[in-house]
């Protein structure tokens, strides 16, 4: 082999960047407080804005790591850590999710009883479509996610000491299960929060498709955090631009993924003009949701396609953090596409907009603030897996 | 049983040496075929006949000789030519997505899942064109400037399927004869026969092995598999777009496309198992297509088994959680209306079945994985025909129920279709490598240089 | 025809991936341009070792690519907005939604199309079969398990013996000579390169013709023009008397007929029809168009029997007699419709009112002949009256 061992020497980040976690949380609850005083509704759905996108940047962090286990991949080993302490804030969603239940009047049209009585549809929803069914739904997908977290990461660490194969085979099992049943859990969530927020419409695509920006985010969060990190020296030395190669492959992949789901949810629809499914685009087109649609399929697809398009692109870490940044900012967009139309509030202005970026941004701050104090314990890399160095040796 | 995760399987098993993987792939072409071979292609070719007469009398008579009645308009037809298409999208899926996922192991398959791929397409191809009606005039599907002053209809989702499959096939087909260039190549480097000598010649363009070539073939190998891996995708989305654009309750859902790619990608890799576990038995292969690379197609068995799973379900709850009793009443009487056999036929042979693929000793169980493939061809054979014939067969009014029945002809033309498809297969097996040589020479134990470009 | 043989190159054959990297290495750095590596496969690492720039294909897939999207774009846009609009389904025109699946297949099929095609003719100057590299030992071994090298001998560094040496060197076995022919004028007209053109260039017209012309030729609207249908004076199958044009049924009378109650008599009638028209300019314009083209080649333009056929024929009567100013316009009409001595019958060639205003006609012409001083004075009066 080669001639001087190179091996991963565990480096602590400086508290800068839990200070700017701590800055940014702080601004953004301030933000969204105000936010809260000067338009209470709409600062509501600002909240749930901020809460997807909390969920889906941890969710897709897992995901990743049960997609690693289940189909074997050996690249993904040396990074594996990152996304398992992004997925850390999994078990915080039930915490973060509290205020919510609170809002749920406000942000949930079917949660009125008189308003149910009286509509034919939302009664024959009702078994459904109520607050105790919910909250329960809400609740045991929370504890079903964090139990496979709290399983999946005691394992990979324990493996740090104890180099035990054993482990790498619980965990394959446990994701073996644990993807259709992420499948089935992501897809009631995205239904519960945001499809319901407009309970007379449907679409059987939906859950794919914030599957699919699930995804996206938490492979973006996952590569800016890589790029990052190796830039600076912090994972493995013997980690190449192959590894980020994969990534940056992946975010292509994903981008298109992206387009063609959310192409195929907008074709069918338009193309058979029923009113009962074309009213959710129309809401979406009408006034200045028009330009904001327009600006999505730019940002959300045609940018980052053109970014990632090139061979070379997908190597470069500049060019990947920038791109894995904008893909962060476009998945915050396509959320704030899906929620915030079913806002009918009647007063406008900048201020009340940029108050409602204010939870998004706590949201970041609390992704940072438990990806230091999970980094600050833990190694960045799973020293002890046994597929470490078949990753490290991985070229394309 | 434990596995050593710290190495990565094998490829190639048996610590063969470079020639003699190519001898031994080479095999079958350069001997005279044995009387079993003879009795396999009087079958395939007997099915093929049948399928042959059945069309003509189609052609003679008309379509009218079919099944196909009000309210049932599109059936076997329809049915046949997206089982067949997906079927083909397995070959696509192995040979593109895999490649660009860095699946090693389908070097040893993806040649022959690619030909499946032509062949299918081939077969689907037939479906479409005859339910026309008057066949000799298909060219018209293509636009062209002619004298009746007239175009096709671009926002027809049946003429989008006129160029997904032939831009699928057309580019499959190159994607294929890409692959083989260097193959035919070898061929012509071993063989002794004149004719064979001149074919594989004229085949191999003049491959000459130059690594100044092979840094443009594999950029190019590159390229058309990142061009084949959409394309695969949206030939089974436009081949959905035929039912979810229109509004007929049981199509018009927006969960068809990915559905589709699933049911497409689910069903090629059943039939390419049933398939390659006689290629390896009848050849001597085991030791290229070997009991992991089984194992491996049986998980993405399992897996695309329950993302059509989850479609089903999702089709059921949204179909309830919708409102629209139309939809709701179409999913009810699917599974409990006069076609319900159909429907519990499909359900587990696709969704149940496939579960015994979470076990290990079952996935890696010949006679086992070949009950459960063939299940899943025959289920994935009638999620087509429960799409199609139960959406369609009670209309919005009961005075425009129907039951429909298939005729003789309809049977005949499937059943053509596999005697169509198994010859091609038969024939591919004995005129060219169904493993790709230079490809599986390039996985091979020792076969690349050990110190890496980068690390020197 | 002997042909001259000429050198082409040194070869020499590698056990190992690792051997034939490390030539690679060695030959491009010691300033070779025209060599080469043969390998049954793509050796990784062999890019770097041979200093091989990236490949150029990619420019290739990326401009074809555009191009097939544009040319799909462009060609829904002219046939469904501008040649042939339709609605279809309440869309507009330019649908793009609908439009998206064909441009991007058309993107594809013309990207991986030119690819293809692209890299097999200019990337690789392919077919070529007739390589001197062809059918030797050297090509037979590096298609199965071994890897060559070779230098050319048209790089101005090759001397044989510098060549030779360095591959002993590297280790190389089987170090050969290849041998080629040279090329004369007489290449480019191969005759099975020409037939094969031509026979590409007729099948090509000739399919295409077939397939548009004659396949998928239908002409416009057959029903029509294979209809049953009878064509006047030609012979019929169908009717017993042969006969395509029919006799009106016996009774029958045509839309419009107005029945003449002394058709066919000799005699002029004693009580004959009154003129059913009131002069007005309309009528004698009339009467004047039909009395030129069917009475004054006899009667002549003014009605003085004085046309050309006098002398040649039984000599026209003048319209200005006693007795025919003296008819009454009855009589006249009678004339006309049944003819009178040798003049025959108009009842064909004018219709009944045309033949009224013929009458009018010619009792203006009689009017004018006979008119006297006071009446033209009154009508030059009344003319000028008018301010004209």
């Amino acid at each position: 082999m080669a001639t001087k061992e190179m091996s991963y020497v565990k480096k602590e980040l400086p508290g800068k960047i839990l200070n700017i976690g701590i800055a940014l949380l702080a601004i953004g609850l301030i933000v969204g407080a105000f936010g809260l005083l000067l338009d209470p509704t709409r600062a509501k759905f600002s909240y749930l804005l901020g809460f997807f996108y909390l969920l889906t940047i941890g969710m897709g962090s897992l995901f990743l790591i049960s997609l690693e286990y289940v189909v074997n991949a050996d690249w993904s080993t040396p990074i594996r850590r990152i996304p398992e302490f992004f997925a850390a804030t999994v078990p915080l969603f039930i915490v973060v999710a509290i205020p919510l239940f609170f809002f749920i009047h406000d942000l949930y049209h079917w949660s009125h009883t008189d308003a149910v009585s009286s509509d034919a549809l939302l009664k024959l929803k009702e078994p459904y479509l109520n607050i105790t069914f919910f909250v329960i739904r809400v609740v045991a997908t929370f504890v079903i996610w964090a139990l496979y977290y709290f399983f999946i990461v005691r394992n990979s660490r324990k493996q740090d000491e104890t180099r035990d194969q054993k482990l790498t085979k619980r965990n394959i099992v446990a994701s073996a299960i644990f993807i259709p049943v992420f499948a089935i859990t992501i897809t009631f969530s995205a239904i519960d929060w945001m499809m319901s927020l407009e309970p007379h419409w449907f679409s059987t695509i939906y859950g794919v498709y914030v599957f699919s920006g699930t995804m996206l985010a938490g492979l973006a969060a996952t590569t800016l955090a890589v790029v990052l990190l190796k830039d600076n020296g912090y994972l493995h030395p013997k980690m190449t631009n192959d590894h980020l190669s994969s990534l940056g492959g992946l975010l292509f992949g994903f981008v298109n993924f992206w387009a063609y789901i959310a192409f195929s949810q907008f074709l069918l629809i338009w193309y058979a003009n029923l009113p009962e499914e074309t009213f959710w685009f129309i809401d979406r087109w009408e006034g200045m949701w028009g330009a904001i649609t327009l600006t999505l399929i730019v940002v959300h697809f045609l940018v980052p396609y053109a970014l990632l398009l090139p061979a070379p692109a997908k190597k470069d870490p500049k060019r990947l953090k920038f791109a894995a940044v904008w893909i962060l900012v476009a998945h915050l967009l396509d959320l704030y596409w899906l929620i915030m139309p079913q806002y009918h509030g009647e007063k406008s202005g900048l201020h009340y907009i940029l108050t409602e970026f204010g939870f998004p941004i706590a949201a970041i701050g609390v992704l940072i603030i438990v990806f230091y104090f999970n980094f600050k314990k833990h190694n960045a890399v799973p020293v002890g897996d046994p597929k470490l160095d078949r990753g490290l040796n991985f070229r394309l | 049983m434990n596995i050593d995760y710290s190495k990565e399987l094998p490829i190639v098993q048996g610590r063969l040496s470079l020639g003699e993987l190519e001898d031994l792939i080479a095999k079958p072409m350069s001997e005279k075929p044995t009387p079993k071979y003879y009795i396999a292609l009087a079958i395939t070719l007997t099915l093929l006949m049948i399928g042959a007469t059945s069309l003509g009398f189609t052609f003679y008579y008309g379509t009218g000789v079919w099944g196909n009645n009000q309210p049932v308009g599109w059936a076997f037809d329809i049915v046949n030519f997206v089982f067949c298409v997906g079927i083909g999208h397995a070959g696509t899926l192995i040979s593109a997505i895999l490649f660009l996922l860095r699946q090693k192991w389908r070097t040893a398959i993806a040649r022959f899942a690619e030909a499946m791929t032509i062949f299918a397409v081939m077969c689907a191809g037939i479906f479409p064109a005859v339910h026309t009606g008057r066949p000799w005039l298909d060219g018209w599907l293509l636009p062209y400037p002619n004298q009746h002053g007239l175009w096709v209809n671009f926002t027809s989702p049946l003429l989008w399927d006129v160029f997904a499959v032939s831009t699928y096939f057309t580019v499959s087909a190159v994607f294929w004869y890409i692959g083989l260039i260097p193959d035919f190549a070898v061929m012509r480097d071993r063989t002794t026969g004149k004719v064979k000598k001149f074919l594989y010649s004229l085949f191999s363009l003049g491959w000459r092995h130059s690594h100044r070539n092979w840094q443009h073939y594999e950029k190019s190998y590159v390229i058309l598999a990142g061009f084949a891996t959409p394309l695969v995708l949206s030939v089974h989305t436009i081949v959905s777009f035929d039912f979810a654009v229109s509004i007929i309750p049981g199509w018009h859902t927006t969960i068809f496309p990915p559905y589709f790619v699933a049911g497409a990608i689910f069903s090629g890799f059943a039939m390419v198992v049933t398939v390659l576990v006689f290629v390896r038995k009848v050849f001597d292969l085991e030791n290229i297509i070997t009991i992991d690379h089984l194992e491996k197609m049986n998980k993405v068995i399992l897996a695309t088994g329950m993302m059509v799973g989850y479609a089903y379900a999702m089709e059921f709850f949204i179909a309830w959680y919708s409102g629209v009793q139309f939809e709701t009443f179409v999913f009810i009487n699917r599974a409990f209306g006069p076609y319900a056999w159909a429907y519990w036929i499909m359900v587990s042979c696709n969704v149940i079945f496939p579960q015994f693929f979470w076990f290990k000793k079952l996935r890696r169980s010949i006679p086992v994985m070949m009950v459960i493939v063939i299940f899943v061809n025959v289920g994935m054979w009638f999620e087509r025909f429960v799409i199609t014939v139960t959406s369609l067969h009670r209309d919005f009014l009961p005075s425009s129920w129907g039951y429909y029945v298939p005729t003789i002809f309809d049977f005949g033309i499937l059943i053509g279709s596999f005697g169509l498809f198994f010859t091609l297969v038969l024939l591919f097996v004995k005129a060219m490598p169904v493993v790709a040589i230079s490809e599986i020479k390039a996985v091979a134990d020792g076969a690349q240089p050990t110190h890496h470009g980068g690390d020197h | 025809m002997e042909r001259n043989t000429k050198l082409h190159g040194l070869v020499a054959l590698f056990d190992t991936p690792d051997q034939i990297i490390h030539a690679a290495e060695k030959v491009s750095h010691s300033g070779y341009k025209d060599f080469d590596i043969h390998t049954p496969y793509p050796v990784h690492g062999m890019d770097d070792a041979m200093k091989l720039k990236p490949s150029k294909l990619g420019y290739v897939t990326l401009v074809f690519g555009l191009s097939g999207a544009a040319f799909a774009l462009l060609l829904m846009w002219w046939t469904m907005v501008v040649d042939y609009p339709m609605n279809i389904g309440g869309k507009p025109f330019f649908s793009l939604p609908a439009f998206i699946p064909v441009t991007f297949e058309l993107t594809v099929l013309f990207a991986t199309l030119a690819t293809v095609i692209g890299m097999i003719t200019f990337f690789f100057r392919f077919p070529d079969n007739k390589h001197p590299l062809h059918d030797t030992p050297y090509m037979q071994q590096v298609s199965r398990d071994k890897y060559g090298v070779f230098i050319g001998a048209s790089d101005p560094k090759f001397n044989a013996k510098e060549v030779r040496a360095l591959f002993e060197s590297l280790g190389g076995k089987q170090i050969s000579e290849i041998m080629e022919f040279e090329k004369t004028w007489q290449d480019a007209f191969n005759p099975k390169f020409i037939g094969i053109l031509v026979t590409t260039v007729i099948l090509v017209s000739g399919g295409t013709y077939f397939t548009l012309n004659k396949l998928l030729y239908i002409t416009p609207f057959n029903w029509m023009e294979h209809q049953f249908r009878g064509v006047p004076q030609e012979k019929s199958d169908f009717f017993a008397d042969s006969r395509m044009m029919r006799e009106p049924v016996a009774g029958s009378v045509a839309r419009g007929h107005m029945p003449y109650e002394f058709k066919d008599s000799v005699a002029q009638p004693a009580d004959p029809l009154e003129n059913p028209l009131v002069n007005s300019a309309e009528v004698f314009r009339l009467g004047q168009k039909k009395y030129l083209t069917f009475c004054s080649p006899c009667h002549g333009n003014y009605g003085d029997g004085d046309s050309r056929l006098n002398q040649q024929f039984p000599n026209p009567p003048s319209l200005h007699t006693a007795k025919l100013r003296e008819w009454k316009d009855g009589n006249i009409y009678h004339v006309i419709t049944n003819g009178q001595n040798v003049m025959p019958s108009y009842s064909h060639q004018m219709t009944v009112k045309e033949r009224w205003a013929v009458v009018s006609y010619i009792r203006a012409l009689q009017k004018a002949k006979n008119a006297s001083e006071t009446e033209i004075e009154q009508f030059r009066k009344e003319n000028t009256s008018n301010g004209n």
